[in-house]
C-alpha cells in the first residue's frame, strides 16, 4: 500500500514550499528535513516528545516499505530525523530519488495525522506552521484536494 | 458598602447545557476550578465545552496535557462531539504537551513553562488535564502546597479562568490542598445501579455566588455533556400569585362539582382502577382548554401519540388538528435509561416551547415504570420539583394515577404522591343492583370550595358524563359494596365543601 495520493500531493507542495524557501537561507538544509522539522516542532508541542516519536516512527516504517532508500534514515531520542542528509543534499524534487523518499516519508506523516484526527483538523494545524498559499488547491500539481 | 461599589463578576457560559443555571448564570471569571471524578466520568468534554465556548483568538485557551490520554487521541474522539470546531485549533485553542518536563524535572520547572507559556499567549482560558499526574510525585506536601498557591495565583493574575482535571477519591477532600485553593469544585459521579448508569454532577464549592445545590443528572450525548438542573431551569423565575381562576374540564357538573373548575395553576390527581375512565377524563381536561385558547401537552407512557390521538377522535375530540397549528403536544416518553430529570426536561422543554397552560400526565404509574429502575428511588422527588416548577408559573397539572381497586379500602394513591397535589378527583367502580357501575368524588380541593357528592358516571361516546343527582338511597358508597337505603335519590343542588383538607 502506497502513500494516498492527495497525501502525496500535499507533501509535495510543502517541500517545494521549503526548496523555494531554503534557497535564502544559511546552513542549507534539505526540503524534506525543513518540513519534517516544522512538523516536529508544531506537533511536539501538544501531543509531546514521546507523541511525536511515536507517530515519526511509524511514519518511517511505512515509507521506507515503499522506498527502502530511506532505510539510512533513523529517528533520535527527541524524534529529529538524522540520516537522511546523506542521500538527500541538493533535491530537484521532480527528478531526484531520494526526493521521492522525502515526499513518501511526509506524506506517511501527514496520513496517520490524517487518520487519527481527521483532514480539517490536520490542515487547522499545517496552517499554523505554513502560509495559506500552501494550501491552495491551484497550487496543486495533481489539481486534486488534499 | 453599597451595591455600586461592589466588584462585578462577570460570568462566562460554561458552553454545557443546563450547566450555566445550576453554577448561577455561568462560571465566575478568573476563576481556578477543580473537575473532579473517576475516569470516562465526562470531565475533560466538560472542560473541552468550556473551551471551545469562550476561545478567541485574542484571548485564547491553553490546554496543557500531561501523562494521562495522549493529545491526538483525545482530540481524536473529541471531534466526534458537535460543539469540537477544528478551526479553532491551533489559533484559539492551543494543545501543550507538558509529559516531558514533569517526569524529567521538578514541580518548579512546571510552574515555570506554564508561566512561559502563559505570558506568551495571554489566554483566557487554562486548562491542566491531568492535574492529578501533574504532582504524582511531590517532594513534600509543602512542595505542593507551594506549587498550587503559586499557580492560582499566577493564572488569577493574568486573568485566566482555569480549570485542573483530576481523579480524585472523595476521601481526599479533606486533606488535599487543591481543594482548599480552588474557588470552584465540580464534582462528576458515576455509577451503576442495576442495569443503567447514573450520572451525577455536584457543585460542591463555588465561590462568588448562588449554585444549586445537591446532584444534578447529567448526560453525554453526541452533544458533549448535558446538564439536568434539580430545578429544571426555573429557579430564576418568579411564582405566579395564587390564581382564582377556575379552568373548565367541559364537564358542566364535574366543575360544578369542583366549585367552578380547576383553580389555575393547581395540581390535580385523578386517581381511579383500570377502566375508571382516568385518560378520557384527562382528554377532556386538555381538548377543552385548546377549545378555550389555552395550549397544551400531554405526556402519555402507555400508549403511542397516534393511538392517544385516535381515542380522543373516538370521544369526538380533535387533537389532530391543534397538534398540527401547535397548541398542543402529545409527548410518547419511554425512556428506559434517562434520569427522571431528563425526561422531566423533555416535559418542561415542551410546556415552554408552546407556552402550554394545562399539562397532562398519563400516567404516574406508567411514567414511573418507563424509569429504569435505578432513577426510581428519585421519582417522587423529582415529579414534587417539577409539579411546584411548573405550578409556580401557571402551568395547571392533572395526573393520573392507577390505584389497587378494594372493596375494603378507599386509597387515595398507592402511589404516595397525593401530598404535592392540590386536588383529588377519585373514580371507583361500585356493585350496585348486579351491576359494576362508576362513582366519582372529589376528595381535595386546596382552598376553595368543593362538592362533597358521590356522583355516578357513565363513559360514553361523549367522554364522561355525570349522571342524575348525588346518591342518595345507598350507603357505604365508597367501600364499593353499598347496601340500599329506602331514600330517593337526591334532587338537591351539589353541597359544597368548605375546602378542609383531608389527611391523605
Amino acid at each position: 500500500m502506497t502513500a494516498a495520493p492527495g497525501m502525496r500531493d500535499l507533501a509535495h507542495r510543502l517541500l517545494t514550499y521549503e526548496a523555494g524557501a531554503g534557497k535564502n537561507s544559511e546552513p542549507i538544509e534539505s526540503p524534506t528535513l525543513r518540513v519534517y522539522e516544522k512538523l516536529r516542532r508544531s506537533l511536539g508541542e501538544f501531543v509531546g516528545v514521546a507523541g511525536f516519536y511515536s507517530l515519526a516512527s511509524r511514519a518511517l516504517a511505512l515509507a521506507t516499505r515503499e522506498a527502502p532508500s530511506l532505510n539510512v534514515a533513523q529517528l533520535s531520542g527527541d524524534g529529529a530525523l538524522q540520516g537522511l542528509g546523506e542521500i538527500e543534499t541538493q533535491i530537484d524534487m521532480n527528478k531526484d530519488r531520494a526526493g521521492e523518499g522525502g515526499i513518501i516519508l511526509i506524506a506517511r506523516l501527514l496520513g496517520l495525522l490524517r487518520i487519527f484526527l481527521g483532514e480539517a483538523l490536520t490542515l487547522s494545524l499545517l496552517r499554523n506552521a505554513w502560509p495559506g498559499e500552501v494550501f491552495d488547491d491551484r497550487n496543486s500539481v495533481h489539481g486534486r484536494k488534499a | 458598602m453599597s451595591t455600586q461599589d461592589k466588584v462585578k463578576i462577570n460570568k462566562l457560559r460554561t458552553g454545557v447545557p443546563g450547566l450555566d443555571e445550576i453554577v448561577g448564570g455561568g462560571l465566575p471569571e478568573f476563576s481556578f476550578n477543580i473537575i473532579a471524578g473517576a475516569p470516562g466520568s465526562g470531565k475533560t468534554t466538560l472542560a473541552h465545552q468550556f473551551v471551545f465556548a469562550n476561545a478567541t483568538a485574542e484571548r485564547p485557551a491553553l490546554y496543557f496535557t500531561v501523562l494521562g490520554e495522549s493529545a491526538i487521541k483525545m482530540l481524536r474522539y473529541q471531534q466526534q462531539y458537535t460543539f469540537f470546531d477544528p478551526a479553532m485549533l491551533p489559533g484559539s485553542i492551543r494543545f501543550i504537551n507538558l509529559s516531558q518536563v514533569v517526569l524529567e524535572k521538578d514541580l518548579g520547572a512546571v510552574l515555570e513553562q506554564i508561566t512561559k507559556e502563559v505570558e506568551k499567549a495571554n489566554p483566557a482560558v487554562v486548562v491542566v488535564d491531568s492535574f492529578r499526574t501533574m504532582v504524582r510525585k511531590p517532594e513534600s506536601d509543602m512542595d505542593l502546597q507551594s506549587f498550587i498557591q503559586r499557580l492560582a495565583l499566577f493564572l488569577a493574575s493574568w486573568q485566566a479562568t482555569t480549570f485542573l482535571i483530576g481523579e480524585y477519591d472523595e476521601e481526599e477532600l479533606r486533606d488535599n490542598p487543591i481543594f482548599t485553593v480552588a474557588d470552584g469544585l465540580f464534582w462528576l459521579r458515576q455509577t451503576a445501579e442495576r442495569n443503567s448508569i447514573v450520572r451525577k454532577l455536584q457543585i460542591i464549592k463555588l465561590r462568588g455566588q448562588d449554585s444549586v445545590p445537591g446532584l444534578h443528572t447529567f448526560r453525554i450525548t453526541d452533544a458533549g455533556v448535558q446538564a439536568f438542573s434539580r430545578t429544571f431551569g426555573l429557579t430564576a423565575r418568579k411564582r405566579n400569585p395564587p390564581s382564582d381562576r377556575r379552568l373548565s374540564f367541559g364537564i358542566a357538573e364535574l366543575d360544578k362539582m369542583l366549585g367552578g373548575g380547576v383553580r389555575e395553576g393547581d395540581s390535580v390527581l385523578v386517581a381511579g382502577s383500570s377502566g375508571t375512565g382516568k385518560s378520557v377524563l384527562a382528554t377532556q381536561f386538555i381538548a377543552e382548554g385548546i377549545r378555550q385558547g389555552e395550549p397544551g401537552i400531554v405526556a402519555v407512557f402507555e400508549e403511542r401519540p397516534q393511538a392517544y390521538a385516535e381515542r380522543a377522535a373516538s370521544l369526538g375530540l380533535d387533537l389532530e388538528t391543534p397538534q398540527k397549528d401547535g397548541k398542543l403536544t402529545i409527548l410518547y416518553l419511554r425512556p428506559l435509561d434517562l434520569s427522571v430529570d431528563e425526561t422531566m426536561h423533555s416535559i418542561l422543554d415542551a410546556v415552554q416551547k408552546i407556552g402550554a397552560k394545562r399539562l397532562v400526565i398519563d400516567s404516574l404509574a406508567g411514567f414511573e415504570m418507563a424509569l429504569s429502575p435505578g432513577f426510581r428511588a428519585d421519582f417522587r422527588e423529582s415529579l414534587y420539583r417539577m409539579i411546584f416548577a411548573l405550578t409556580g408559573i401557571g402551568v395547571t397539572i392533572l395526573s393520573t394515577v392507577e390505584v389497587d381497586e378494594s372493596f375494603t379500602e378507599f386509597p387515595f394513591s398507592t402511589y404516595s404522591i397525593s401530598f404535592l397535589t392540590d386536588d383529588i378527583v377519585r373514580l371507583r367502580y361500585v356493585s350496585i343492583d348486579g351491576q359494576l357501575r362508576k362513582i366519582m368524588v372529589v376528595i381535595k380541593m386546596r382552598g376553595g370550595n368543593h362538592a362533597k357528592d358521590i356522583r355516578e358516571y357513565e363513559i360514553t361516546d361523549k367522554g364522561v358524563v355525570i349522571l342524575g343527582k348525588r346518591l342518595t338511597n345507598y350507603q357505604g358508597l365508597i367501600s364499593g359494596i353499598p347496601v340500599h337505603s329506602d331514600r330517593p335519590d337526591s334532587t338537591e343542588e351539589p353541597s359544597l365543601d368548605t375546602g378542609i383538607e383531608h389527611k391523605t
